[in-house]
């Protein structure tokens, strides 16, 4: 048999085995560990040679080399096919003693003390140096707001609650291309997972009609018909709460509340101000089923009145989760307060002393 | 004074106003708040010599890096600082902080003398201008840095959250090179960010599916090494391995440890058929838990070590199945529509994860023990094998795309389906055991 | 796309029409000139090269089945008269099965192929001690496209051929 009529022999039944079965030989055993283990040694080789690092981080070589092992370290004994590098991973035992050791109680800054509205600089000044944008987040929603707009998310102004900031347009208009380019700026009312996106592409990210309780300004009383007693037809309204304090005073009743109550929709107003803030996103799931009620005080221009703050009742979990709950709670009323809550001031009484029961239930994961 | 003064003048005129009783405080319920990232700021740690200069700056990228990979903290930009911080003694500028809307706030320092190095931290909560928990210090030799970064994030995040962190934790996998074909595996183990891989073997044999004891210490896993897939130990420190004597039967595949370690749950196939085994360590004895002529497979226990839940085609396809440890009768959990495998049961006992698949598509979902409230959380061509994050709070699983050039990648999901996020890892990776936190 | 691998198929196919008709005179002459066959070829009926191409030695299922088709059961027909003449042979049957299901699940799956092949090799008269079986599930696919094209092939049992009993 000739060479030539030997490799067409090959080749051809090569070819129709390939035809017939496709990549037939992988499968033989015969040539099959031949093949691996060239394959291996190569690959492995050039895997082993180049291992790589911690993605994220630029890792500084000179930390990388425990040349010496210290004594507290055993070296963690070498597999025989482990790569002659001297991987750095300390192993389980060998751990650097990482003794964690409580700190002397902090330096006391004065700052805590004072109430927020002594706070040096006020923000308002300051040209907000923004946050780089919630840049690259893989998911549709970076954020969950009980009202799922395209406006800016509150934590770069958080009291910017009027200022219309990006138009519905823009939120229909983009949510047209990318999603996931929209995504961080979006607030949607649900999670929406990448189960869900798949079929409920459009719907979770178009904007629903806004809801929102008209702002009730000081001086005027607007809301009328919504109150259930008649408003006086105060002539100076502006000089109730003056009146009424200089009253409470002269008659030694300072702690009694007077003044018309507030109105539904004024009462919307400061409930949607602290929803603003309450971000029960960083929240464990125990905190989640924990209802707090937060008491505080306000300020006639409506700031928290420092100190006043406290966790007036906590149910359905434990004091570690009420305490996440309560300071979740704390934030919403500190940050969106910080310039003061937008009250009638004429009703001060009314709210001066606020409690705000928090309730997550309809903000678990479900 | 000027009150008062108004008051006298107008005294007859406001007594004649109404006044409003009032039986307390404003009284509101918020029901409805908001779900974003919370914005903290981890300025540099404050190094107190040259030596610890690099330390403190890469300590303090790594806990941001942490924060920020959970999903549910928004790091700030430096860029952003009004103040520096340049001793960790000084009082924290709250205003500073509150005025870039940083809710939260980590403040460090580092000392490195010799290869002994020490970080110490603080936690602000910035806008009640109070510290959340007290400040802590660390200890170890400076190549453990990376470690000591992850407990400074855990300790973050715990603080914030309520909830114990998964930082300081390992993952072991199967590390993935060559094409679909010839696929090369070895079995790895990384940090749970994807730093320090170490590779535990070669790839001369196909290794499958690690699975950490419940302390770290062991792993056991599938190899080809004898032909046949068998399960094997590993111990990881020593990385010594030692092939586990199941019971008569050629091949033994998924196992898994019971919560006390003493024994693993595996199947095993006898005659074509594939049933739950368990064996007792110690000893070495198994016992049959199923006898069917169904699959069964992909076992994993409840955290107390009471039940067991399983992947079965008994119906048909694959389902959900729970049985009491020791065997017994099942109950399907899984109902709605396509076929389910591989569960794992949530260290916190109230979650199963599971791979779905249905109409062509992959999902990991999540339900709770009786099958219900069922939540899908990704959808591609191919996911599969979750594992949890110590914390129950995170998955971690393969996902493998599509065609000839298709690869697998490890990818990470909260469990309220955000955050999804690949894990780099040097070449293709399936296959992930979580860790428990290390001590 | 299918088209084009249809023309491709049907270019393979008469490519190997032409194969089947000049082959054997080639070899024939080549073998006739030493007057046997070359051993170990694959028109050396004795050699597992022969049992692999001619006889065959594997048989494809439908999705998610084990149960052996008509087709499948030919070629196990032809592998146990193989099998049973060629005695000094051991056989490991391999189970595989396509990506579209988990790990475990499929690595149960390719045992209940192997051993729906070994079992029906075993009613042919093939003694069982001569036939063992493996499961690779998933991990060993030969075709790699992720269509149901490469799926039908690799959900699959092969019979390989290990060495001799008489070692």
């Amino acid at each position: 048999m000739d060479t030539g009529t030997k490799i067409s022999a090959i080749a051809h039944v090569s070819l129709i085995s390939w035809a017939l079965f496709g990549g037939t030989f992988r499968s033989e055993p015969l040539p099959m560990p031949v093949q691996d283990i060239s394959v291996i040694s190569a690959e492995q080789f050039a895997a082993m040679t180049a291992q790589s690092e911690a993605p994220e981080l630029p890792t500084p070589t000179a930390l990388q080399q425990p040349d010496a092992h210290e004594e507290e370290i055993p070296t963690p004994e070498p597999v025989e096919q482990e790569p002659p590098t001297p991987e750095v991973s300390e192993p389980n035992e060998p751990e650097p003693e990482l003794e964690p050791e409580p700190l002397a109680p902090p330096p006391e800054p004065v700052v805590i003390e004072q109430p927020p509205e002594l706070a040096p600089p006020e923000p308002e000044a300051v040209v907000l140096p923004t946050p780089p944008g919630p840049e690259a987040q893989p998911r549709p929603a970076d954020k969950v707001a009980p009202e799922p707009v395209a406006p800016p998310p509150p934590e770069a102004a958080p009291d910017d609650i009027e200022s219309p900031a990006v138009s519905l347009d823009e939120g229909a208009e983009t949510q047209q291309e990318q999603q996931d380019q929209t995504a961080p700026e979006e607030a949607t009312d649900e999670i929406v997972t990448e189960a869900e996106e798949a079929k409920e592409y459009a719907p979770r990210s178009s904007p629903r009609p806004l809801v929102r309780p008209n702002r009730p300004t000081p001086p005027a009383e607007p809301e009328v018909a919504e109150t259930e007693e008649p408003t006086e037809p105060e002539p100076a309204p502006s000089d109730e709460t003056a009146i009424n304090d200089a009253l409470a005073e002269a008659l030694g009743q300072s702690s009694e509340p007077s003044g018309p109550p507030l109105t539904a929709g004024e009462k919307d107003a400061m409930r949607l101000a602290v929803s603003k803030c309450w971000n029960v996103g960083s929240l464990s799931t125990d905190a989640l089923q924990t209802v707090v009620v937060v008491g505080f005080s306000l300020t006639p221009d409506g700031k928290v009145l420092g100190g006043t703050l406290q966790m007036i009742d906590s149910s359905g979990g434990t004091d570690a989760s009420a305490r996440q709950a309560y300071e979740a709670a704390r934030r919403a009323i500190l940050r969106c307060g910080a310039k003061g809550y937008t009250l009638p001031t004429d009703k001060y009484d009314q709210w001066r002393d606020i409690e705000i029961t928090f309730n997550p239930e309809r903000m678990r994961i479900k | 004074m000027m009150r008062f003064l108004t008051s006298l003048l107008l005294g007859l005129t406001v007594l004649a106003a109404p006044v409003y009783a009032q039986s307390g405080p404003l009284r509101l319920e918020l029901d409805q708040g908001i779900i974003e990232p919370l914005p903290f700021a981890v300025p540099n740690f404050v190094p107190d010599g040259p030596a610890a200069t690099q330390y403190a700056n890469d300590l303090s990228r790594v806990v941001a890096a942490d924060l920020t990979g959970t999903g549910l903290f928004r790091e700030i930009s430096s860029d952003a600082f009004i103040s520096r911080v340049s001793s960790f003694e000084a009082p924290v500028q709250f205003a500073d902080w509150k005025a870039i809307n940083a809710e939260a706030l980590v403040t460090g320092a580092v000392n490195v003398s010799g290869k002994r190095l020490t970080v110490r931290f603080r936690v602000w909560d910035v806008f009640s201008g109070q510290e959340l928990g007290n400040g802590l210090q660390f200890s170890g030799t400076t190549d453990g840095w990376r470690r000591m970064a992850h407990k400074v994030a855990d300790q973050v995040y715990t603080r914030v959250t309520g909830e114990s962190g998964y930082f300081d934790s390992r993952v072991a996998f199967v590390s993935e090179s060559g094409p679909k074909n010839q696929r090369l595996k070895r079995l790895a183990i990384m940090d749970y960010d994807g730093a320090n891989v170490q590779y535990l073997t070669d790839s001369a044999a196909i290794v499958l599916a690690p699975r950490f004891s419940p302390s770290g210490d062991r792993l056991l896993y599938t190899s080809y090494e004898t032909g046949q897939p068998r399960i094997y130990v590993l111990d990881v420190d020593r990385v010594k391995r030692t092939e586990l004597k199941t019971q008569d039967g050629t091949m033994s595949f998924s196992p898994r440890f019971s919560p006390d370690g003493r024994s693993i749950v595996y199947s095993l196939i006898q005659g074509g058929n594939t049933d739950l085994w368990k064996m007792d360590l110690a000893s070495g004895q198994s016992v049959r838990l199923t006898n069917t002529p169904a699959i069964e497979t992909a076992p994993s226990y409840s955290p107390d070590g009471s039940q067991i839940v399983f992947e079965s085609d008994r119906s048909g396809t694959p389902q959900l199945y729970i049985m009491p440890a020791n065997g017994g009768e099942a109950t399907r959990i899984s109902f709605k529509q396509g076929r389910y495998g591989t569960p794992v049961w949530s260290s916190r006992g109230d979650l199963i994860a599971f791979t779905k698949q249905n109409k062509g598509r992959f999902h990991i979902g999540v339900m709770r023990t009786d099958g219900s409230e069922e939540r899908l959380l990704t959808s591609s061509f191919l996911d599969e094998g979750p594992t949890w994050s110590p914390n129950g709070r995170v998955i971690m699983f393969t996902r493998e795309s599509q065609g000839a050039s298709g690869r697998a990648t490890l990818y990470s999901v909260d469990i309220s389906g955000r955050n999804l996020r690949p894990v780099r890892t040097p070449d293709g990776g399936s296959d992930p055991s979580w860790g428990p936190l290390q001590k | 796309m299918n088209v084009l691998s249809k023309v491709i198929a049907l270019g393979v196919l008469s490519v190997m029409a032409a194969c089947t008709n000049n082959d054997p005179s080639a070899l024939g002459g080549g073998a006739g000139g030493n007057g046997s066959i070359l051993p170990g070829s694959p028109s050396d009926p004795q050699s597992p090269a022969y049992f692999q191409q001619t006889v065959g030695d594997r048989l494809l299922f439908e999705v998610d089945q084990s149960t052996l088709t008509g087709q499948a059961q030919t070629i196990l027909q032809g592998q146990a008269d193989w099998l049973l003449a060629n005695t000094d042979f051991v056989a490991t049957i391999e189970g595989h099965a396509d990506e579209q299901g988990t790990r475990e699940y499929n690595l149960a799956l390719g045992a209940r192929r192997a051993n729906a092949a070994r079992e029906y090799l075993i009613s042919r008269g093939v003694a069982g001690n001569r036939l063992t079986t493996v499961s690779f599930g998933k991990e060993r696919p030969i075709e790699i496209c992720s269509t149901e094209e490469c799926y039908s092939k690799n959900r699959r049992a092969v019979t390989v051929l290990t060495g001799s009993t008489l070692g």
